[in-house]
């Protein structure tokens, strides 16, 4: 009897249809494990042998240093030769995605790089933008033409009803943006902050806290829905599944095209270094079995892109494609994942298509650099 | 350099002696909390001489249950109170078991401050140091202040005393300086080193090189010794000496991720190590200066890479006297 095929990664990723799904089609057991906080990416670096596959998000760098993750074998994707076309031709998915692709392929030497070889770190599986939403009813107050911006974080306008992430890998990013934005500065590299502009931006959020501009902080996409809903917040930030669910229980909430760009993420397979033997094949069936179309199709109605959308196409009906990847106004009612409808007829998706949207990708999901300082001055501010 | 022995070999050395002589019978139940509180040490060392006396096959380990001496594991559920024995201490009973002078306690404290703050934030509880060392508040208060010199430790906003986070910048300045000094000194150290030992030194990072097996921490601390402390220690200015010596905290990461990361890959620096070593093997300083030059600056790459593995961790073993806040 084969051991199953072990899967961890964050909840939202691993929608329920997508496990039973796996489990129908696949002919070898497949054991899912969500974890949505620090301990999943704990467990990864210190106990690759209880993993085989991870669904990793914005840590292909501190994975593959700890060595806890193998190479995978180019030649045993069934997107292989896609890939490497994107990479060689540098158009593509390689440019809607470029940060995944900066640190996609196994070097000689062993590090992370652009340049192609036969031996990836990660099979990139989806991605997207994610800014902040809003009630439609905060138009009523806006300037004629006005157009949405991060400086909306810290408006004075919305004094009491602002809503924030909790995590601080993500918030930080979204502070900074929102800092830039209020205070007219401007960051060297907004992903990548340095001691002094990550107390600078601190420095704000506490400033702001005490005033009482903030209403709610929030670390799951549960509690996200709840402030909107009836938490008294007008401005938060928000992943699409939970704009998707709040749209479904007819809240009018709108995802908001920063003019100074989005927040991108991506969320992409890896192999524990600890697999081998026929459970490696199974790792191999399951990566290629995500890439098939069909997972695809169902992230897609959660609102994230996959990485060769032409291969889930087929698995969507011709109205939801238009809507989710060519963002056009929805023909009709269209479902989620579990078959709930949570776009209305007539919703057009904000920022337009899959390529219109990610093209407005300014900064990346990342650990940077100066990482445990931006913990520490974070719990100030959750603190303040 | 090391003129003393290091804490836990000096456990190891204790404990040793004392199974030798009987005085710890063949059976006896050695948790590392109650040894550590016989001997008036911390943890951590005995930690690592139990782990030392085990791989000896001189005590053995059994689960959860700490260690017992000898090679064979009795399973009965007494805790022995190892106070009632009448253990061979150097020194006597009421003092500790190395006699702490002040400046051992800055720089035990120091050490063990570095091996905390690559994951977080600490505060440092003053009492907890007066209780772990057995001192004064005097005392502590003057090794505190001169940790605060040498800009380990800070007050926060409340006057709590508190230790970190390490940051990337405070690993890019010291390896700025590092940068500098280590080469020119072992460019100046070169022409008095023993050649004998500079080819067993070689010959240890080759078969490191060889082996199959991930790097132990003690295979690793010995390399770095070899290298970056060892081949240092014909140098006659001391102060250049010391300067070398506060800019290596590279070591300390790195150990860290030995310790905690599952699989680490060394390779690169074994390589780099070697070809160090090989100029010096020629005499060939100047050549050694750049090779280490080399050795630094990937090294320092890859220490920051770790530095970010480091941070994402729940709970390492840290000092009695630290308390997590992030």
């Amino acid at each position: 009897m084969q051991r199953p095929l072990r899967v961890i990664g964050r909840s939202e990723l691993l929608p329920l249809p997508i496990r039973q799904k796996a489990a129908e089609e696949l002919d070898f057991p497949v054991e899912f494990e969500l974890i949505d906080g620090i301990e999943g990416l704990q467990r990864v670096v210190t106990r690759p042998e209880s993993f085989d596959v991870y669904l990793q998000w914005h840590t292909v760098d501190l994975i593959w240093t700890a060595r806890c993750i193998q190479a995978i074998d180019l030649a045993r994707l069934k997107t292989g030769p896609e890939i490497m076309a994107a990479a060689q031709s540098q158009s593509g998915v390689s440019k809607v995605i470029d940060t995944v692709f900066d640190k996609l392929f196994v070097q000689p030497d062993g590090t992370l790089a652009r340049t192609p070889s036969d031996r990836l770190s990660m099979l990139p599986l989806v991605h997207g933008v994610d800014s902040f939403g809003y009630l439609a009813a905060l138009r009523d107050g806006l300037a004629p033409n006005e157009a949405a911006t991060w400086g909306w974080m810290l408006d004075p306008r919305w004094a009491g009803q602002v809503g924030l992430i909790g995590d601080p890998v993500l918030g930080i990013i979204e502070g900074a943006l929102a800092v830039e934005a209020s205070r007219g500065l401007s960051f060297e590299d907004i992903g990548n902050l340095s001691v002094e502009e990550v107390d600078e931006v601190i420095d704000t959020l506490i400033h702001k806290k005490k005033i009482g501009h903030f209403k709610g902080v929030w670390s799951q996409a549960e509690d996200a829905v709840r402030l909107i809903q009836r938490g008294g917040v007008v401005l938060q930030t928000i992943f699409s599944p939970a704009a998707a669910k709040l749209r479904g229980l007819g809240v009018p909430i709108v995802i908001s095209t920063p003019a100074e760009g989005c927040r991108g993420w991506h969320s992409d397979l890896c192999i524990s270094a600890a697999t081998g033997g026929e459970t490696l094949d199974a790792a191999y069936d399951f990566l290629n079995w995500c890439q098939d179309g069909w997972a695809g199709a169902c992230f897609a109605r959660q609102g994230y892109y996959a990485t060769f959308p032409d291969r889930i196409r087929g698995h969507l009906h011709p109205d939801e494609w238009d809507y989710w990847y060519g963002g056009i106004r929805a023909a009709r009612p269209l479902p989620d994942p579990e078959g709930r409808i949570c776009v209305p007829t007539g919703h057009r998706r904000e920022g337009g298509s899959h390529r219109e949207r990610m093209s407005r990708a300014r900064v990346w999901n990342t650990f940077m650099d100066e990482h445990t300082h931006v913990v520490r001055r974070w719990r100030d501010f959750l603190e303040a | 350099m090391n003129v003393h022995k290091a804490y836990y070999e000096i456990v190891r050395d204790v404990l040793a002696l004392n199974i030798g002589e009987g005085a710890l019978p063949q059976g006896t139940r050695l948790y590392v909390a109650a040894v550590a509180d016989r001997l008036s040490v911390s943890r951590s060392p005995v930690k690592r001489a139990l782990e030392l006396l085990s791989d000896e096959g001189v005590v053995t380990r059994d689960g959860a249950r700490g260690y017992v001496v000898g090679r064979t594991v009795v399973h009965d559920t007494t805790r022995p109170n190892l106070h009632l024995l009448d253990l061979h201490l150097p020194g006597n009973e009421t003092t500790a078991l190395v006699p702490p002078s002040w400046e051992m306690i800055v720089q035990k404290v120091d050490q063990e401050m570095m091996n905390a703050i690559p994951f977080g934030i600490y505060q440092i509880s003053e009492s907890g140091i007066c209780d772990h060392f057995k001192v004064s508040r005097t005392v502590t208060r003057e090794v505190l202040a001169r940790l605060h010199d040498r800009g380990t430790i800070s007050k926060d906003r409340a006057s709590h005393w508190i230790a970190g986070p390490l940051s990337a910048r405070m690993l890019d300045d010291l390896h700025d300086i590092r940068q500098i000094v280590e080469p020119a000194a072992l460019d100046r150290a070169a022409p008095a080193l023993d050649l004998g030992m500079v080819a067993a030194m070689r010959g240890r990072a080759a078969s490191a090189l060889s082996a199959e097996q991930t790097l132990t921490e003690d295979m690793l601390d010995r390399l770095e010794t070899d290298l970056h402390v060892t081949c240092l220690s014909p140098l006659r200015n001391l102060r250049l000496a010391q300067v070398v010596r506060n800019a290596q905290l590279s070591f300390v990461v790195n150990r860290l991720f030995a310790t905690y990361i599952a699989r680490h890959d060394e390779t690169a620096m074994l390589l780099e190590h070697r070809l160090v070593l090989d100029h010096l093997a020629i005499r060939d300083g100047t050549g050694a200066a750049m090779a280490l030059r080399h050795h630094l600056d990937a090294d320092h790459i890859r220490t920051r890479d770790r530095l970010k593995v480091l941070a994402v961790f729940g709970d390492p073993s840290i000092a009695p006297y630290l308390t997590r806040l992030v």
